[in-house]
């Protein structure tokens, strides 16, 4: 694992005696998009509005790049890149004159590095519009390049894709694709939208009740995960008593006309040995990953507020 | 880490790009324009030619004044007896005191320090409030700036915008009546009588200096009032509103309750330092100049902190 970029060290926040995030601790290495998963109100907000610093920590730590944010907010600001929620741009700035807004709170960010970013963006046709005739997926562009202007460490993406069409929720994958994969930059993305993190993270982390409930990795999910695996076979009583018999440790259940085994994909081999030798006919075999909605919903208890 | 510098440019960028800002210093110019107007009017309405001849009249019917006054009332006679002099002064040095000069203009346009500080007021009111409203303050602090840093910078911006009109509202007055009346009368020296009984010739510029110097001391107060609003409510409304009705309401509250000792300690009653100037009378007679300027000194630093406070300390959660 790499040098972790941003670390969360027992963060707390209580507002009026309830734990609003309770203890929360994890890392994330450069190069990764960490998701940020949970139901509304389970404090995703609320943490990543700690992490920059908008929100006062009750207790513990966030470090960025070893940095503390609380003691060294100027030094470790300069490592992050930020939007929370819909970027709010000033409307009666041109699209540059924002820019040129933010890339002045920062030493060292040239014209030419504007520049350079707003063609990354392609945004370089309308730049020097007021902001106020931009539509949605331009202002949230133009809130991505005001983050990444001055080169961060880590880019935190606060509910990027609320009210984004398809298109603009591709387009802004696409850029933290980019990111992370050239610049090596750590990407920490809070969303509600499942979907949207399996295709955007690498490693998510759950929360519910302001509590870490799993971190799990996305990306060799292959291994680590608990998969489905779905076998169309001849007989299906016998077949069923046969894998019963045979697995021990593997849940086997019949589901409509086919068997479901609860296992990984690597015991399949096995599995199909077992049946070929004692002459069942096999029709297919399926391996389902399962879906982070269903690991999520079972981890949070079914309790999804979308 | 952002320098003190950029921060301010930045803050100004954002006070200057706005289409409002221009159509305020518009009006106040056009204010301007209409006051030097109506003074020039004024000058052709009851202008005489003959003014020496009315200004013995006047002379005499105050020297009759004095005679029948002479045991009643000491501050009336001493008023009688300085006047006298001054027209005796303005007949024998040939100067007409009814002539305006440019500096009477700069003079008069100090009265529309009101209106400046009105329009700094409404300026200030949206400083912190405004950026709450556009969502923009998740963005302005998520970056490597203090907050402290941020608002400082807000406050620096604010007075240069305060500056700036009170630059303009001084180098129109002076060029109105430059136009107006010409430059003859630039180097016409004030007249007044000290406390020696002796007239004084004064320069009538360090007069409007003067002048501009007391107003500025209300608008400070009100703007640093105003700043404060806007970051404890976060709302530009109650910035404006609370700030104009004490700016408005403030000297009759004190009128009213002058009779009581702690009226001293309000805000309004030491706002207005003209009153320990020769001939007026402070609102308590237990009051002092030094003792206003502390108070006055006390309440500024409230407004720093508790805008301090309230902006540095506070969650940004909505």
């Amino acid at each position: 694992m790499q040098e972790a970029v941003l670390q969360l060290r027992n963060v707390t926040k209580v507002i009026g005696g309830r734990k609003i995030v309770d203890d929360l601790s994890f890392d994330v290495p450069a190069g990764e998009v960490f998701g940020f998963l949970g139901p509304n109100g389970a404090g995703k907000t609320t943490t990543i509005r700690m992490i920059v610093g908008l929100i006062s920590m009750s207790k513990g730590e966030v470090f960025v790049k070893g940095i503390s944010v609380r003691k060294q907010f100027e030094q470790a600001m300069t490592h992050i890149g930020a939007i929370v929620e819909n970027p709010e741009m000033y409307k009666f700035l041109t699209g540059y004159q924002n820019l040129v807004h933010f890339a002045r709170r920062h030493s060292g960010v040239s014209k030419q590095r504007i520049d350079e970013v707003v063609k990354l963006l392609g945004l370089q046709n309308r730049i020097h519009e007021k902001v106020k005739r931009y539509s949605l997926g331009m202002r949230q562009r133009l809130g991505v390049a005001q983050a990444i202007l001055h080169k961060p460490s880590v880019l935190i993406l606060d509910e990027p894709t609320n009210g984004l069409d398809p298109a603009g929720i591709r387009e802004l994958r696409d850029y933290l694709s980019k990111l992370t994969k050239e610049d090596g930059i750590a990407v920490i993305v809070s969303s509600h939208l499942l979907s949207e993190m399996e295709l955007m993270c690498d490693r998510v982390a759950i929360i519910q009740g302001g509590k870490l409930i799993n971190v799990r990795s996305l990306q060799d999910g292959h291994d680590s995960m608990q998969s489905k695996v779905v076998i169309d076979v001849s007989n299906l009583p016998s077949a069923y008593q046969l894998l019963t018999d045979s697995f021990k440790d593997i849940e086997v259940s019949i589901i409509g006309n086919q068997l479901e085994l609860k296992t990984d994909k690597a015991r399949i081999p096995d599995i199909t040995r077992v049946l070929v030798k004692a002459d069942f006919d096999i029709y297919g075999i399926f391996a389902s990953q399962q879906s982070l909605e269903e690991q999520f919903l079972e981890m949070t208890g079914g309790e999804m507020v979308v | 880490m952002s320098s003190l510098k950029h921060l301010i440019q930045n803050e100004n960028m954002k006070i200057y790009r706005r289409p409002r800002t221009w159509l305020m210093i518009g009006f106040l110019v056009l204010a301007l324009a209409l006051m030097s107007g109506l003074m020039k009017w004024d000058e052709i309405r009851y202008g005489d030619d003959n003014w020496k001849q009315n200004m013995t009249q006047q002379t005499e019917r105050l020297q009759k004044d004095l005679v029948d006054n002479k045991d009643t009332n000491p501050e009336y006679t001493n008023y009688l007896v300085d006047e006298i002099k001054l027209n005796e002064y303005y007949l024998a040095n040939d100067i007409n005191p009814h002539e305006q000069s440019l500096w009477d203009y700069v003079n008069n346009s100090a009265m529309l320090i009101l209106l400046i500080t009105i329009l700094t007021v409404i300026v200030a009111a949206d400083m912190i409030a405004a950026e709450f409203s556009w969502g923009t303050i998740k963005l302005l602090l998520v970056g490597p700036a203090s907050r402290t840093k941020i608002m400082l910078s807000k406050y620096i911006a604010t007075m240069g915008f305060a500056l700036l009109l009170l630059i303009i509202s001084f180098v129109v007055a002076f060029i109105a009546g430059a136009i107006l009346q010409g430059f003859s009368g630039v180097s016409v020296p004030e007249l007044s009588i000290g406390a020696d009984g002796l007239i004084h010739e004064s320069s009538k510029f360090i007069t409007s200096l003067q002048k501009y110097g007391y107003s500025i001391v209300s608008l400070l107060m009100y703007v640093t009032m105003a700043f404060m609003i806007s970051a404890a409510f976060r709302s530009s409304t109650m910035a404006i509103a609370f700030s104009l009705l004490f700016m408005l309401v403030g000297n009759s509250l004190t009128a009213i309750f002058s009779s009581y000792e702690w009226v001293k300690y309000l805000l309004f009653a030491n706002i207005d330092l003209t009153q320990y100037l020769d001939g007026a009378t402070p609102i308590r007679p237990d009051m002092t100049l030094g003792f206003s300027v502390m108070i006055l000194a006390a309440y500024y630093l409230l407004f720093q902190l508790v805008s301090w406070i309230l902006f540095t300390r506070r969650d940004v959660a909505a």
